[in-house]
């Protein structure tokens, strides 16, 4: 059978090269270029500690722990376990004035 | 490797490192990259540290510079930077173990650090690890920038006089200042993060605010404001001293009493407790024909304050006080210190108040009685064998802190103990670096909170090892008082004859003890992380728990061990009085200050009121 002519190019050799940056992506590296993110970070440290996230996510670690057993426990699993649940806890409040920081970074940045 | 293979020896070095409470045992990787590499290999990665006020540590980057993983580019998440290349990998389970796939393929290459929190991560067991050398990087890293900021804090404020060098001992000594700034901990290696230190600006303030309660203003209503008009008398403006200054007659070697009273008399919280009225006589449920402790101590507060300044003999308290301690009844002299402690007891056992006080311990540190809400704080002690580094915490109320004086300087003991101190993590012991002669209530505490190796013949049983090994113990406070009293011990029983220590002690008026409490100085034993105390229930980060004090009595001793005078001072209006038994004189700051201390009075700056307090009786009528 005649090959056609007009099939699909062959994939790229270089399977393994990244795909595209994504949106989240290209903004994380703005933010850091900025140094915007540190800044953010500071903010969101100070938000999260003054409403009492911070000591209510250590008692959660500190249960997962003892439930645990510390020989048991490591980095990884406390973070995916955690993580959930401390996402969950963020206030809105918070949540929408880190986003409105972020959205007037974007609007504002020149590039 | 195969991959089964390798999870074995992962589950391995699991099983062989992460053993209880005990992080210095590193992992096989950790422990061969030492090794190889010696431990100045960690040390060097000071360099390489940026911390901040707080004592969060990042790995330094210049400002622009976008870390990504050398292998897939990612830059979000997890980013570790190998120690020995500093290729940068990426840890994003389950698929990109990027910092695994580098250790894989360089040998030597294992252990990785963290760049956004400065840990140590181990890239085969795939968790973090910690190594003593490294701690103390990030803990050099931190005691520099901290010895820069006020260096150029005391340049931008124009300092004059003594440089950081000497200002060894308490704080600031000018101006009745007694404040210690970041300064005089950065000397000689000390290296205390405090988070107040250095920060200013609204952030500090709004966490200190937030467990406060909200100020709300009062105004009068209607009824109230007619009670006012009607039941008030001017205060007499024309008299200069402050209420409740009244001399206290000697009724025969009660000079021990009367200079504890004096004090007791202008504690803040116990002094509004009874001025308003909330040991009320009627309604005492002990009556009349009992010992209460508590109606005596009334009746003393009401004499004081009732603005007659002629001295007040206070013969039915001594009375009933002998009644209580029948064993240091009698006109001989005592010891005021043992006096306090008894007195204290005696209002918590004796003291009739509608709290279930009974049914505590004394010194409980629940107990609600008035004397221990405002004296009972929380000693904690950790004893860590010396053999496998387990450590066992015990808790201690106690109503008073009992201070050695520092031991004579110069010797070899001293010496050793400082090189101990160093081992163990902690901050060199300012009393062996002190000039000879001068002591000083910080000095004390500092020994007080030493790492201590206890002697051969000391040997505690340690849990782990199951046999009695020696051990390093060390004292912090856990939870601090309302009212802190400071004993000075300054009696030496260890020769033939006892005898008394009558060396000069140095105090502030102004003492901050966070370097002293059981957050700091069990972070300073974890690499000065930010670590939750183990084991509380209440978690108030550091800058947020009350550590700052004020002095506001002095109870100071003159004479030999078996007789001498009490003379006690007292800070009113911020003008200091000297009470000795019925003569009340008002003296200057450095007249106090050149006392000889032997029990300190301070109280906490900023009085947190509860938001609920047990409801008090109402009142009759």
């Amino acid at each position: 059978m005649r090959a056609s002519v007009h099939r699909p190019p062959t994939p790229d050799a270089d399977e393994d090269r990244e795909p595209e940056p994504t949106l989240q992506e290209i903004i994380n590296i703005k933010l850091i270029e900025s140094g915007e993110k540190e800044r953010l970070k500071e903010l969101l440290r100070e938000r999260l500690i003054e409403c009492g996230w911070r000591d209510d996510l250590k008692a959660q670690c500190r249960a997962f722990t003892r439930k645990k057993g510390r020989a048991n426990i490591t980095l990884d699993e406390l973070v995916r376990s955690i993580t959930p649940k401390g996402r969950a806890m963020v206030p809105d409040n918070v949540k929408a004035e880190l986003l409105q920081r972020i959205r007037s970074f974007l609007t504002t940045d020149p590039s | 490797m195969g991959s089964k293979n390798f999870e074995h020896r992962e589950h391995e070095h699991r099983e062989n490192r992460r053993d209880d409470a005990s992080r210095l045992v590193p992992c096989e990787h950790l422990a061969e990259y030492r090794a190889r590499n010696g431990s100045e290999s960690l040390r060097v990665l000071q360099r390489c540290v940026k911390t901040e006020a707080s004592g969060r540590a990042c790995i330094k980057r210049e400002a622009k510079e976008v870390p990504r993983c050398g292998s897939c580019s990612r830059a979000r998440g997890r980013l570790y930077a190998c120690v020995v290349c500093g290729t940068i990998g990426c840890w994003s389970p389950p698929d990109a173990l990027h910092a695994r796939t580098h250790a894989q393929d360089n040998p030597g290459h294992g252990i990785a650090v963290d760049i956004e929190r400065a840990e140590l991560f181990c890239c085969f067991c795939g968790d973090q690890v910690y190594d003593v050398d490294f701690d103390r990087a990030i803990i050099a890293a931190r005691a520099d920038v901290l010895r820069r900021e006020t260096e150029e804090r005391r340049r931008n404020a124009g300092d004059v006089g003594d440089n950081l060098k000497k200002n060894v001992g308490s704080g600031c000594g000018r101006d009745g200042c007694g404040d210690f700034g970041a300064g005089s901990r950065t000397v000689s290696g000390l290296v205390v993060s405090s988070p107040c230190g250095g920060e200013v600006g609204n952030s500090h303030e709004s966490r200190k605010r937030r467990r406060s309660i909200e100020y709300k203003p009062w105004v009068a209503s209607g009824q109230e404001q007619l009670g006012l008009k009607q039941s008030s008398t001017p205060l007499n403006d024309g008299k200069k001293l402050p209420a409740g200054l009244r001399g206290l007659n000697n009724l025969g070697n009660t000079c021990f009493m009367n200079s504890v009273l004096q004090a007791l008399l202008h504690t803040p919280p116990l002094r509004n407790y009874f001025l308003s009225d909330r040991h009320n006589q009627a309604m005492c449920q002990r009556g009349d024909a009992q010992l209460c402790l508590g109606c005596d101590m009334d009746i003393i507060f009401t004499a004081a304050f009732s603005g007659d300044r002629t001295p007040y003999s206070p013969a039915n308290f001594l009375y009933s006080w002998w009644r209580y301690a029948s064993n240091l009844a009698g006109y001989e002299q005592q010891d005021a210190h043992e006096f306090f402690i008894s007195l204290v007891s005696g209002i918590h056992d004796e003291g009739g108040t509608t709290s279930s006080c009974k049914t505590t311990r004394s010194g409980d540190d629940n107990c609600h009685c008035k004397v221990h809400r405002v004296f009972s704080g929380l000693l904690r002690s950790d004893v860590t064998c010396t053999v496998c580094d387990l450590t066992s915490t015990t808790y201690d109320p106690c109503v008073d802190i009992s201070l050695d004086l520092e031991p004579d300087f110069g010797t070899e003991k001293g010496f050793s103990e400082s090189i101990i101190h160093a081992e163990h993590g902690g901050r060199t012991s300012r009393a062996a670096s002190s000039a000879s002669g001068a002591s000083s209530l910080l000095g004390c505490l500092d020994r007080f909170t030493r790492p201590e190796r206890l002697g051969a013949n000391e040997k505690s049983f340690c849990e782990r090892c199951q046999t009695r090994q020696e051990s390093i113990k060390q004292m912090s406070i856990r939870k601090v008082p309302l009212v802190l009293c400071f004993h000075i011990k300054r009696f030496d029983f260890t020769r033939n004859q006892p005898k008394k220590l009558d060396r000069y002690v140095q105090f502030p008026l102004f003492l901050d003890l966070l370097p002293y409490m059981s957050s700091s100085i069990v972070r300073l034993r974890h690499g000065n992380r930010l670590l939750s105390v183990s084991g509380d229930a209440s978690n108030l980060p550091p800058s947020q728990s009350p550590s700052e004090f004020e002095l506001f009595a002095v109870v100071t001793h003159s004479g030999k061990l078996d007789s001498g005078h009490y003379v006690s001072f007292l800070r009113l209006n911020k003008c200091w009085y000297k009470c000795d038994d019925a003569w009340i004189t008002r003296v200057t700051e450095d007249y106090v200050r050149a006392s000889q201390a032997y029990m300190l009075y301070y109280v906490q700056k900023t009085l947190f009121y509860k938001a609920s307090d047990t409801a008090r009786p109402p009142m009759g009528g």
